[in-house]
Parts: structure tokens; C-alpha cells; sequence
């Protein structure tokens, strides 16, 4: 069963404890409130998958704390859970949105895949989320642009270490062109005309995870009506591109270690075992010694993975390098959008050039995507530009860059009434990234 | 922590169990966790967990209970009772262990259900394989999605009946990495 982030809401201390106690013994994370009021506190701090919510309490009922989370966060499914008096109540919360009620007691097993339930579906819309922007992705490609110094040196780099077998490790924040430079090494080396693969490890769910990398033989489960390949038998011949590698599972660290260290493998299922030729990228936004630290990721791994490695810089490490993306990115879209807009206005550029872009080349794509949707004249001007003006923003010589960032995520949200979709296009990060942000920085809403 | 020869893994019932049982345990237990066991019977009433209202008792007052009366030089303690135990929120637990911490207990009540006759499947098996889960628990494993694994959570006893009496691949790493880092 995938882990998931649960918040267990009912004034019974000993509810709460004993239900706390029961989900984390699945491996679930579980934070729990005694009151409603505490609930709406630890839902604005912190974004659970699954609520489980007392329908009776003093003060802000369980019915006022679904309304509030159905509001701020229709994705977060609600379970009430009820006593025998308050049936009714339950079936109007299910009116409103909630996912299910439990009866308590409840029978464990009935909990079980009542949870089981709610995360694969919301693993199924997150998978479908992913597959619309890795479909996005593929026109990104063409973007590993630079003529800084050290853009100069990551390509030189990548010409180096691109005819080595070796397993490289790409570190860097969100939107740098990680996955840019895993698929520059792959055109750049003798494995060129084989496949690329990518495996975005944040995306795919926990139990689809094993499948996906391994493939499974027919019958191996239900719905195994023929025998597919995985990702690791498709890359034969090619690359691996392992991308959010610091969201993978303690189960599949175990796994890819074997993988690494034999190549080989067995489809789920299966008990032939498969030989194939593959080279590993890695690519991480994470601090991966300090997963280690806290026991989330494997050492011997991680020294496994990190036999090359070198760090994309930020946009900020290389702002002469904005006029040359943006002027690129402006060509594409234009051409894209068939509108005749011929130029970035000096303005426009200055601008560009004094925000910090904490969401580095990915935000400036987007930026330009929406300014040349809404431009009405021949070139950009700094209205057009969805970034915080230098004079609505202070920004001192001693912030440091993720007070900057903290600073614009929190200014966004606000501006779009913290409305998470909206606000991730808008930054040029997918909606997981800023959630974590949010919880990183615990930034909270007003 | 670290480990001495002297710390033992308790086995501690309460009431009274065919020595098959008891030396049924010991085994899986030295078999799976490598550690030697003593039994060592700690609480001889557990009235004080009864619901009368649900004729259960509470499993985590018993735990609490154990933890307080526990020798320092128990490595990790697993009660055996053959009463029905519940947690308030559920409507019954075939055992309840402190994760990450050093008590656990098993009951053989809803264990004792639908044996089959004539498939070798016995009741001290049965009882083993739940007792090394709960004790697995105290190790920080946490429930594992191979149905054949110890460390999976069986909605009934034919759940357990399916398992096998050993941990997969992945728990018996995640195990050896818990153990070192008590060494």
C-alpha cells in the first residue's frame, strides 16, 4: 500500500491514539488535531491526502471542517467518521463531498481498503497529470541553452563525461534542465540511437512502481492480461533516466541497488531472469546527504548513483543568460501561437533581469508562454510579464535565495487567492513542488 | 542502545500455553531476529484492560502496562494471552505492537477460528507467524504488500494460513539495517 499523509480529527484522545497508532504501523504519516479549529490550523500548515474527521465535536463541527477543506483543497479526500446516532449526518456529508463514512468501531479490514481505495485513485489522477506534462515536456528539449561561463563548463562537462558508461547523479533546483543535460549525456554518447527512457520517480505511485520498472508476466496479477516490458527492459541499448530519484521508496531503493549492481532482473511475476544494457542518470532537486540523515534514503545507493555528479546552476547563477532564453523562447512561441511578435522590449528585459527566478528556466518558459499570449503589440513590455515588479519586492543583499523564494511563493499564492493549480503554472513548477514548498517554508494561509 | 549478550527477546504469557506454542515462538523468533529468548511470564491479570461493555480487552493498556513492568534488559517483549483484544477505534486486533518501541502482544483468540483439518495447518503456526509480526513492528517494519511476507497484514486467518513463516527480501534488509543500528 502506498504511504500517504493522513490527518485524524476527534476530540477522544484515546480515538485519535489508537487509530494514530494502527495507520502508522502501515507506513502511513499521521498528524492528528483534538479539535476542528486545531484541524483548519494543521490543514493550512500541512497537506494531508486523507482526513479522517469525528463528525461530533464542540465548537467546529466535522461537517464546517470538510466545507473548509473541499474549499481550500478539493483533491484532499474526507472520511467522517460517526457513531450509530449520527448516520444521517454522514449521508449529508457524502452530499458535500465527502469521500466515505466509517462506523466505529470500525472493522480494520473495512479501514484498510477504504484507504487503499482512496490512494490508488488519487495515484491515478496524479499519474494522468504527469503523463500531460511529460507530453509537454518532450518540446523542451531543444532548450539546454547558455553562453555563461558556467553553462559553458556544465557543456563541457556533459561532452566529457557523455562517451563514459559511467552512472552520473544531476543535482539542482526545480526547472534548472536536469532532465535537459541526462538527455544531452544520452545524444551525446555512444548510445545515442538507442532509446531514452525516463522514469519519473515522483510521479509514479508506490504500487505501480515495481511493475512499471520491471514489466510483469502474464497472470502475474488481476488485470496481467498479456506480458509487458518495463522501463528497465526498454532501455536496453540506451539510457535510463531516473528523474526525482530522492522520491523513491525504501522498498525500490533496495530493488534499484540490485538492478545496478547486476543488471539484472526479473518482470514481476516472472521467473526468467533479464539481462539488460542500460546507463543510469539520476537526476534530484533533493539534499540527498541529508535524506541519508534522516533515513529516507539508502547510502550504499546513493555512492552507487553518485559515481559522476555535478549540479545545474540556478537562473540566478546565470542571468546573462536570461535575454539569449528568453529571446528563444519567444521565437517558439510566437511561431507556436502564429502571432507576430517580434522582440522583448528593453523594459521588459530589465525587468527580467532583476527578478530571481526562483523557478529557474522552467518559470522563464512559462513567463514568455504567457506574455506572448497576451502581448497586443509587436513586442513584450513589462505588463505582459507575470513576475512581482523590483519595487513590489525588497530585496536585501543579505537574503538568502530561499528567503527570496519564500517571499514569492507566499506573494503568488496570495495574488491567486491561493489557488494551487494557478499558481504552480505560474511559478513553472508542477503542483507537488509547491506543495513541498509550501510545507518546506510553512508558509501559511491568511 | 547497545546490545549485550544479556539482552534477550521476552516471550510472556499470560495464562497458561501448551509448551508446543511457547517453544514454537522461541524458534521463529531466534530464526528470524538471530537473538536469544527468554520466557518470562510478567503479568498474571490483565482485568484492568477489560471493556466489560465489549467484553474485549484493551491491547494498548496492556502494552503500557508491559512496557512499565519490562526488565532493562529486555531487548523486546511479546505477550501472549488467548483473551480478544481490541483498540477502541477498531472492532477487534489480532495483536497490537509499539512501533519502533519494545513491547508487543498476540492473542490466540480469533486464531483458533476455522482450522482446516487434514492441510497441516496448525494453531501454534498460526500464532508464530503473528507474534514475529508484532515483535517485527517493534523493529520499525511496517506492513509489507507481499502477501507471502510475515510482515503482511492479514485481513483474516486464511491470510495468515497464506504467508509464509519468513520476511521477503526487502523486510529482512530493512530488518538487518534496524538491528546494526542497535549494535
Amino acid at each position: 500500500m502506498k504511504r500517504a499523509r493522513l490527518l485524524i480529527v476527534d476530540d477522544e484522545l484515546i480515538m485519535r491514539e489508537s487509530l494514530a497508532g494502527w495507520l502508522q504501523r502501515d507506513g502511513h504519516e499521521v498528524v492528528t488535531a483534538a479539535s476542528g479549529e486545531e484541524a483548519l490550523i494543521k490543514i493550512k500548515e500541512t497537506r494531508f491526502d486523507i482526513l479522517l474527521v469525528d463528525i461530533k465535536m464542540e465548537g467546529i463541527s466535522g461537517l464546517e471542517v470538510l466545507k473548509n477543506v473541499k474549499e481550500s483543497d478539493p483533491d484532499t479526500a474526507v472520511v467522517m467518521i460517526t457513531a450509530y446516532g449520527s448516520i444521517q449526518t454522514a449521508i449529508e456529508a457524502i452530499k458535500k463531498g465527502a469521500y466515505d463514512y466509517l462506523l466505529k468501531p470500525f472493522d480494520p479490514n473495512e479501514l484498510g481498503v477504504l484507504i487503499e481505495k482512496i490512494l490508488e485513485n488519487q495515484a491515478q489522477a496524479r499519474e494522468n497529470l504527469y503523463l500531460r506534462e511529460q507530453f509537454k515536456e518532450t518540446a523542451r528539449f531543444e532548450s539546454l541553452i547558455g553562453q555563461s561561463r558556467v553553462m559553458q563548463e556544465i557543456f563541457e562537462l556533459i561532452q566529457k563525461v557523455a562517451p563514459l558508461n559511467s552512472t552520473v547523479l544531476i543535482t539542482g533546483e526545480t526547472g534548472t534542465g536536469k532532465g535537459l543535460a541526462a538527455k544531452a549525456i544520452h545524444s551525446h554518447s555512444p548510445r545515442c540511437h538507442g532509446p531514452f527512457v525516463v522514469v519519473n520517480c515522483g510521479a509514479i505511485p508506490e504500487n505501480l512502481m515495481e511493475s512499471e520498472l520491471f514489466g510483469y508476466q502474464k497472470g502475474a496479477f488481476t488485470d496481467a492480461k498479456t506480458t509487458k516490458k518495463g522501463r528497465l527492459e526498454m532501455a536496453h541499448g540506451g539510457t535510463l533516466f531516473l528523474d526525482e530519484i530522492g522520491e523513491i521508496s525504501m522498498r525500490m531503493q533496495i530493488d534499484l541497488l540490485r538492478v545496478l549492481e547486476d543488471k539484472i532482473f526479473y518482470r514481476v511475476g516472472g521467473t526468467q531472469p533479464i539481462e539488460a544494457d542500460f546507463r543510469v542518470i539520476a537526476a534530484t532537486n533533493r539534499n540527498i546527504q541529508e535524506s541519508i540523515k534522516d533515513g529516507i534514503f539508502r547510502e550504499d545507493l546513493y555512492y552507487r548513483l553518485n559515481v559522476i555528479s555535478f549540479k545545474m546552476p540556478s537562473l540566478k547563477e546565470r542571468k546573462e543568460d536570461i535575454p539569449l532564453l528568453a529571446e528563444h523562447f519567444l521565437h517558439r512561441f510566437s511561431q507556436e501561437t502564429n502571432k507576430q511578435i517580434e522582440r522583448i522590449s528593453r523594459e521588459a528585459m530589465d525587468e527580467m533581469m532583476l527578478y530571481e527566478w526562483p523557478g529557474n528556466v522552467r518559470e522563464l518558459e512559462n513567463a514568455i508562454e504567457r506574455s506572448v499570449v497576451i502581448s497586443k503589440t509587436i513586442a513584450i513590455i513589462p505588463e505582459d510579464l507575470p513576475i512581482i515588479r523590483p519595487d513590489g519586492i525588497f530585496i536585501s543583499p543579505d537574503n538568502t535565495l530561499e528567503q527570496i523564494e519564500k517571499t514569492h511563493i507566499n506573494r503568488m499564492l496570495c495574488e491567486n487567492e491561493w489557488n494551487i493549480s494557478v499558481t504552480a503554472k505560474i511559478l513553472g513548477i508542477d503542483r507537488s513542488t509547491l506543495y513541498s514548498k509550501i510545507k518546506r517554508y510553512d508558509i501559511l494561509k491568511p | 542502545m547497545n546490545i549485550s549478550p544479556e539482552h534477550k527477546i521476552l516471550i510472556s504469557p499470560i495464562g497458561n500455553f501448551d509448551a508446543e506454542i511457547i517453544v514454537s515462538i522461541e524458534k521463529g523468533i531466534n530464526a528470524i531476529f538471530g537473538f536469544q529468548t527468554r520466557i518470562q511470564p510478567l503479568l498474571d491479570d490483565i482485568g484492568f484492560a477489560l471493556d466489560a461493555g465489549r467484553d474485549q480487552y484493551n491491547s494498548t493498556s496492556i502494552l503500557k502496562k508491559l512496557e512499565s513492568c519490562a526488565p532493562a534488559n529486555a531487548l523486546k517483549v511479546i505477550a501472549i494471552t488467548d483473551v480478544d483484544l481490541f483498540i477502541p477505534i477498531l472492532t477487534h486486533v489480532y495483536g497490537e505492537a509499539q512501533l519502533g518501541g519494545k513491547t508487543c502482544i498476540v492473542s490466540t483468540y480469533r486464531l483458533k477460528d476455522s482450522i482446516p483439518v487434514r492441510t497441516g495447518i496448525s494453531l501454534p503456526g498460526r500464532i508464530v507467524k503473528e507474534a514475529i509480526h508484532e515483535i517485527g513492528h517493534t523493529f520499525k517494519l511496517l506492513h509489507c504488500k507481499d502477501n507471502l511476507c510475515i510482515m503482511h497484514y492479514c485481513r483474516t486467518e486464511k491470510d495468515v494460513d497464506k504467508k509464509s513463516d519468513h520476511l521477503c527480501r526487502y523486510c529482512k534488509i530493512l530488518l538487518d539495517d534496524a538491528i546494526k543500528k542497535l549494535l
